[in-house]
């Protein structure tokens, strides 16, 4: 037996190695420099689907920016939209009924037109409630959408499903024309067509949805090739692509982490990533490298992260002097430069300043760190109530935990209020079902570049409602009225002013805003960040050494 | 033999339905008491009620037992048991097929185990030996020292510092020095690369399995001193056997059952080590699936994962049964108990 239990080790150690050496040389299967031009980046594990009215994650997102065109596009430098399918978005009286012409001789990558119906087939399937998608809610300001959804019962099971498929505020006109009509006015409507979930669908995607959440059917530069699903996606430009944003390398390959970029930091550094960006530990010393920090871009985010007061419940919070008290007594600065190691900016507005049209820094009053002034705040709000701690919850992620550590640390140190961290795994329903007590960590991405997509989620319809369980009639009449004003740039005004009453009332506390940033590879040129999404451009990306 | 193999299979299957009624159990109280994933489908969306609903339909989490702590949530468990009777191992609870998923991850932890089982049997079987034969001598010291050293090192610091000190300089020095279409350099990548599998896991594998090599070493080098010492290595001498007969069949093979069911027991406990591999190397693999699948309450997902690899180890431990039969006549398989 010692004979065969020596065989074994020995069989199993030579197969070991006769599979790895099984083939001559790697080379057999991946062409290392006469293949074709290949740019290599990264994406998290998790990316389930890439149907565009189902993603709603950074990732997917970022993939079916190359794969599909929307309507419009957004110019990297001012984030505002242009045309791009799209002939032509007019707004009729009062922003109530758009007309859209869309560019003719377009199609899909499998040949269908991309005309009127490919939008309206596409819109209608994900506007349908009984479908289920990530991206259902943005078609809420269409007309008919309340009668696509399923009808829920008391304990919030389906009773019955929606009464209709198709959007009734939806015309095709012709080939080439759609009409849109809203449910109440909005003049940032064309801003939001550029959205992923507004893309067009051809409809062989449609007659097998699961088939096409895995090989996309686009209209886009890039086309699906093979998905490996969590472990690498290959996209290679279409040859038939009609229009000019395409770039001139030939393939994107995204390999798939399981915890996000950092963790191909080392893949980076050996070289078989082009883009990417170090983790905490090695962020100085990627900063610090003479060679590797010519290869850098940066830019703020767009994502803001906050406080919520659980304004449903009975508390101190129920107060506004309270609410600036503790805001000033938030060192915003001190905690992210000694945290973050300068990967955030502090923040003292809603609406992401310079990101999106209408963002301005500063308009939170509150927002700067003064000891004296919370102080007196407390005070006049009457003070905490003794031998009781302030809850601050959030979700089970490390580095939130360090910050909202900080952020405790400092406003025990100011106030003299002691805190307790709950951090909860289950956050998001916790949050959705009002569950927490005190104060709560939150965090808004925008969907896209307007300053109405910062505020109008505040808009809860009724007091005791909401994240936050915060109601203003000013506020949401304010919304109304910018909604129906008659150009964009009124209507971003007054947007302002809306933002302009939620800092006056103050629900809830910006603390940072996000931070982008990538190294590339010596081969890239031209790396630039999308300023909303934070995305390195991949349609911008010049491979320079083919 | 036969009826042996037949009760353990049986005594197997009653095993299996229990682990899978217990995590049941566990993922719906989880569900129960800390809401509903569909929330989570949403993140910092506020949902409607109706939104929330179609989602909850669409994950198979709409049956009202799952807003009721304490139910027991009896039939969407039958109606699973149900879906496996019929060999469908059911979607996680984005719609992707369980079976798809296990397709692709499973494979690379297999390779990854069986690079860890011949590291462990390589290292245990030699240096284990080694320091049995010459019990006292420098090298027996040795070995033994570095099996606490071994076990002192963390598995998750061996690989961090392999991946983040040690694998850029040598994949880097590899290119150079064997060119960049030769093996070199990819068994020195940093990540695991799904078109070249076996060659990226190799390193990963040897780590793992050096972490886990000690108690092997140990377990080893005690039952072959317990053997030496034994009646029958006297017995075998005085009849004048060599000595390299009287250590390969009378030594070896006979301190080789503990070290079986070591391999055995091990096995489950691997999947530990693999989770952690996995992750820091990015190998797509079970480890990884089924740690991400408890975080996201994942049902259909966790109980699809856990009832293979409980199938998979009840197999492993039969077979392990029958081993020692094979390694010890001794040990009956019970055909008249």
């Amino acid at each position: 037996m010692a004979q065969i239990t020596s065989r074994i080790t020995a069989t199993a150690g030579v197969a070991a190695v006769a599979l790895t050496l099984a083939a001559c040389s790697p080379s057999d299967v991946e062409g290392a420099t006469d293949g074709p031009v290949t740019v290599e980046t990264w994406i998290s594990q998790d990316m389930e689907t890439l149907f565009p009215g189902d993603a709603g994650s950074y990732d997917n997102i970022s993939v079916l920016d190359v794969v599909y065109d929307g309507l419009v596009r957004y110019d990297p430098e001012t984030t505002e939209p242009y045309n791009y399918v799209a002939e032509s978005i007019e707004p009729g009286a009062e922003n109530l009924v758009w007309t859209i012409t869309i560019k003719p001789g377009l199609t899909f990558q499998n040949g269908e037109p991309v005309d009127a119906e490919a939008f309206a087939r596409a819109w209608n399937y994900t506007a349908d409630g009984d479908n289920g998608l990530y991206s259902n809610y943005f078609f809420s300001i269409i007309e008919g959408y309340d009668d696509m959804q399923p009808e829920t019962g008391d304990d919030g099971e389906i009773v019955a499903p929606g009464a209709v498929d198709e959007l009734a505020g939806l015309e095709v006109v012709d080939d080439l024309t759609l009409r849109v009509t809203l449910n109440k006015p909005f003049a940032g409507f064309a801003t939001v067509l550029g959205y992923t979930g507004f893309f067009p669908v051809a409809q062989e995607c449609l007659d097998d949805v699961e088939a096409c959440a895995t090989e996309p059917i686009g209209n886009g530069p890039f086309q699906v090739t093979e998905w490996t699903q969590s472990q690498e996606l290959t996209a290679e430009k279409w040859a038939d692509y009609p229009l000019d944003e395409t770039p001139d390398y030939d393939a994107i390959h995204w390999t798939e982490y399981a915890t996000g970029e950092t963790s191909s930091w080392a893949d980076f550094q050996a070289g078989q990533l082009d883009l990417s960006f170090p983790p905490t530990a090695e962020v100085e010393a990627a900063r610090n490298d003479p060679e590797l920090s010519q290869r850098y871009v940066e830019r703020p985010g767009s994502a803001l992260t906050y406080l919520g007061f659980s304004l449903y419940d009975d508390g101190p919070w129920q107060n506004v002097e309270f609410r600036k008290a503790i805001s000033m007594a938030i060192d915003r600065e001190g905690i992210i430069s000694s945290l973050g190691s300068g990967s955030a900016t502090p923040a003292d507005s809603w609406v992401v300043p310079g990101g999106v049209p209408g963002g301005e820094a500063g308009t939170c009053e509150w927002c700067t760190y003064d000891p004296d002034a919370a102080e007196e705040a407390l005070r006049r709000a009457g003070g905490w109530p003794e031998g009781e701690k302030l809850q601050i919850s959030l979700g089970d992620d490390a580095a939130e935990v360090e910050y909202f550590t900080a952020i405790g640390n400092s406003i025990e140190t100011v106030l003299g209020i002691p805190y307790e961290l709950n951090i909860d795994p289950d956050y998001f329903s916790t949050r959705a079902a009002q569950g927490y007590d005190g104060m709560f960590r939150n965090n808004w991405f925008p969907d896209y570049p307007l300053n109405e997509n910062y505020l109008s989620f505040y808009a809860s319809g009724e007091p005791g409602a909401g994240h936050f369980g915060w109601y203003s009639k000013a506020f949401e009449d304010k919304l109304d009225e910018a909604a129906q004003a008659p150009t964009l740039d009124e209507s971003i005004d007054l947007y302002q002013e809306a933002e302009g009453i939620l800092a006056e009332e103050f629900p809830t506390i910006p603390f940072r805003w996000s931070f982008s940033a990538t190294y590339y590879s010596e081969r890239l040129d031209n790396v630039v960040l999308n300023p909303f999404s934070g995305a390195p451009m991949l349609r911008a990306v010049e491979v320079t050494d083919a | 033999m036969t009826r042996y193999i037949a009760r353990r299979l049986l005594q197997g299957a009653g095993t299996l339905l229990l682990v899978m009624f217990v995590l049941h159990l566990l993922t719906t109280v989880a569900i129960q008491l800390n809401g509903n994933p569909a929330q989570a489908f949403f993140g910092d969306k506020v949902a409607t009620p109706a939104q929330v609903a179609a989602v909850e339909e669409r994950f198979g989490l709409d049956d009202p037992c799952f807003d009721q702590p304490g139910n027991p949530c009896l039939g969407p468990f039958a109606e699973r048991l149900g879906q496996y009777a019929r060999g469908d191992l059911g979607t996680n609870l984005r719609g992707r097929e369980v079976a798809d998923i296990v397709g692709a991850a499973a494979p690379n932890t297999l390779r990854l185990f069986c690079v860890v089982v011949v590291t462990w049997l390589a290292l245990g079987m030699v240096l284990g030996s080694v320091a049995a034969r010459w019990r006292g001598s420098a090298g027996d010291h040795g070995i033994r020292l570095t099996s606490v050293l071994i076990d002192a090192f963390p598995v998750f610091v061996l690989l961090i510092v392999y991946r983040y000190v040690v694998a850029v300089p040598l994949n880097r020095w590899s290119k150079e020095t064997f060119g960049e279409d030769s093996w070199p350099p990819y068994w020195f990548r940093p990540s695991f690369d799904p078109a070249h599998p076996w060659a990226t896991v190799l390193v990963p594998g040897i780590l793992l399995g050096l972490a886990g090599s000690a108690a092997f070493i140990r377990l080893v080098r005690a039952s072959q001193l317990e053997s030496y010492a034994g009646e029958h290595v006297r017995t075998a001498r005085s009849k004048g056997l060599s000595e390299p007969r009287v250590v390969v069949h009378h030594v070896v093979r006979n301190s080789s059952v503990p070290v079986v069911t070591a391999v055995g027991l091990t096995f489950a406990e691997a999947l530990g080590g693999a989770v952690i591999t996995e992750g820091l190397m990015n190998i797509y693999g079970m480890g990884g699936v089924l740690w991400e699948a408890v975080r996201n309450d994942d049902v259909g997902l966790v109980l699809g994962i856990v009832t293979l690899l409980t199938t998979v180890t009840v197999l492993v431990m039969i077979a392990v049964d029958i081993a020692y039969a094979l390694l010890d006549p001794r040990i009956r398989l019970g055909t008249d108990d």
